[in-house]
């Protein structure tokens, strides 16, 4: 690769973390975390092609840089093109909607913390709810919940209010999935805040799966940072 | 995605270029121009697959998080390169090579990040006269033991310091037999590619730091991308599903949660997280998820065929991945 070449590369791979974190595009494929990481990797691509423009002595040695460089113009191409869109109900249907058991005993215990229910339907994550609906019934039992997710259907009729979450970016999302009942699936990949009742958990060959008796469903835009 | 950004930045390069004349210049150019401002339209309905959306989704992910601590790593190897004197190094590590490996593995403390910064920098390492043996033993602990991944093990398996112990333990064991191991067999062996010596040339520390940095990154981003396609291939393609199947068998576990950290390629700093959430399986299945990740995947199995050659990479990673499972098992049983 001629090396005029790979300052251009080098500009573009820069220029593109650098749009991803200030436009906030990134937050399809990483966490918010990462933003300032990306923002200075960026610059710092940049102003290396940049200066190696600017400085005058350019003794090529006799070999040329690596070819490998053009295959950074890969994932250029696929965010420039595909514009790859956060991961949603396609990546979800490859996973099990089994929440596992948490690692460590479940936070909130106890009605002090949940307060009365004249407030109406308590708002909570997806998360959050797919792991205590089964494994911490006797509190859940009998209260309202109000989940915002996106719609993953399954067979039969059956469909999930999804979240996604993410501990370091995409490669690593788990899904995690409520089995909302009651009411008719919306279009898949639909953005819905839904409210309802605890419901028994589905059993599974591999686990159960937390439910949710619905009384509405809302379509709303999808949130900022798609994960959670 | 919008485009003003790219188009904003190239003025600068184009204007100063003297050999702007050059015919790939252009085309690559006006090929990359020409995707950010018509890309999509041309070829909008080209990529409408939900599994090759998720697939894309996978990839970019993987490159974007990966990239940051890859320009980490070069920017750190390349000032090893030009402001550190080879001397340093002979002076800070002990003479002889099998005392010099142990050393080598404990200083992978100092390095936070991900596994993608400690293959640059362990080949910057060679390249200023560390015996290869303490620059792998360095390699292989820098991103297990690092204090950012010992702090995420610990949020991860809350209450059980053992685990953080455990890896920790298992992760420095592996980097130091693996140094050994090269002393005993690979000596003088021809099928390491030295990193090419970059600091003969008279131009100035300055001079030096830039071309080291603009090579190193040119060549570990290509093999990095190739990583990340063969990650999110894998992601997509292997079903979590069977992986309950397994999850019984001590020893099948094992080799399966080894397996799966390789495909996977999940960065260090993360993994104790889905190591965790894994609960089917075995502590000490979860113990050899992590170990092997940081130091064997096919992200970094790309990487250091690039930096060291395909004969070092075929050779090296099935070793450190049957020794990463062996420790696991044994410092699972003891431990765990």
């Amino acid at each position: 690769m001629k090396r005029n070449v790979a300052g251009l590369v080098i500009v573009f791979v820069g220029a593109a973390m650098v749009q991803l974190a200030t436009s906030g595009t990134y937050l399809r494929y990483v966490k918010p975390g990462m933003r300032w990481m990306l923002l200075a990797a960026g610059i710092v691509l940049v102003a290396l092609a940049v200066t190696d423009v600017l400085v005058k002595s350019r003794q090529d040695h006799g070999h040329g840089l690596p070819r490998a460089a053009w295959l950074l113009l890969v994932p250029i191409f696929a965010l420039l093109v595909v514009d790859p869109p956060a991961l949603g109900a396609d990546a979800a249907q490859r996973q099990s909607p089994v929440a596992a058991k948490p690692a460590k005993p479940v936070e909130p215990q106890g009605n002090a913390y949940w307060g009365d229910e004249s407030h109406g339907p308590r708002p909570i994550t997806v998360r959050d709810y797919s792991v205590w609906a089964v494994w911490e019934k006797d509190t859940m039992q009998g209260r309202s919940f109000q989940l915002t997710g996106f719609v993953t259907p399954a067979k039969n009729g059956v469909w999930y209010v999804t979240r996604i979450g993410l501990t370091c970016c995409v490669a690593d999302g788990t899904a995690f999935m409520v089995e909302a009942r009651g009411q008719a699936a919306p279009p898949k990949n639909q953005w819905i805040t839904v409210t309802g009742k605890w419901a028994e958990p589905t059993k599974r060959a591999d686990g159960d799966v937390a439910a949710l008796t619905v009384d509405t469903v809302k379509p709303v835009a999808a949130p900022a940072n798609p994960y959670e | 995605m919008s485009t003003p950004t790219e188009v904003e930045e190239l003025p600068e390069t184009t204007e100063k270029e003297p050999s702007g004349s050059s015919i790939a210049f252009t085309a690559t150019l006006v090929l990359l121009v020409g995707l950010a401002l018509f890309g999509r339209r041309l070829f909008n309905a080209w990529f409408t697959d939900d599994g090759i959306r998720t697939w894309a989704t996978m990839f970019v992910g993987v490159t974007v998080q990966a990239l940051p601590f890859l320009v980490l790593g070069v920017l750190l190897s390349a000032a090893l390169t030009a402001f550190v004197p080879a001397s340093f190094f002979a002076k800070a590590l002990p003479k002889h090579p099998a005392l010099a490996v142990p050393v080598a593995s404990a200083s992978g403390v100092v390095l936070p990040g991900c596994e993608c910064a400690s293959v640059p920098v362990s080949a910057a390492l060679m390249n200023r006269g560390v015996t290869p043996a303490a620059a792998i033993a360095f390699l292989l602990s820098a991103p297990a033991i690092n204090p950012v991944v010992l702090a995420s093990t610990a949020v991860a398996f809350p209450g059980q310091p053992k685990v953080v112990v455990a890896r920790a333990v298992t992760s420095l064991a592996v980097s130091m037999i693996l140094g050994w191991l090269w002393l005993l067999t690979g000596k003088g062996g021809s099928w390491l590619k030295m990193p090419k010596n970059r600091h003969a040339h008279d131009d100035g520390k300055f001079e030096v730091f830039r071309s080291a940095m603009l090579h190193d990154f040119l060549h570990a981003g290509g093999f990095l991308v190739v990583g990340a396609a063969a990650a999110a291939t894998l992601n997509v393609v292997v079903p979590r599903a069977w992986l309950d199947h397994v999850a019984g068998n001590l020893l099948l576990s094992v080799l399966i949660l080894g397996l799966l950290a390789v495909l996977l390629a999940i960065c260090s700093e993360a993994d104790a997280f889905v190591a965790a959430s894994l609960t089917q399986f075995s502590l000490t299945a979860r113990l050899a998820f992590m170990v092997v990740g940081p130091i064997v995947d096919v992200k970094l199995i790309a990487l250091q065929t690039g930096t060291f050659g395909p004969k070092f990479a075929v050779r090296f990673a099935p070793a450190t991945f049957v020794v990463a499972l062996l420790a696991s098992l044994l410092v699972g049983w003891w431990l765990l």
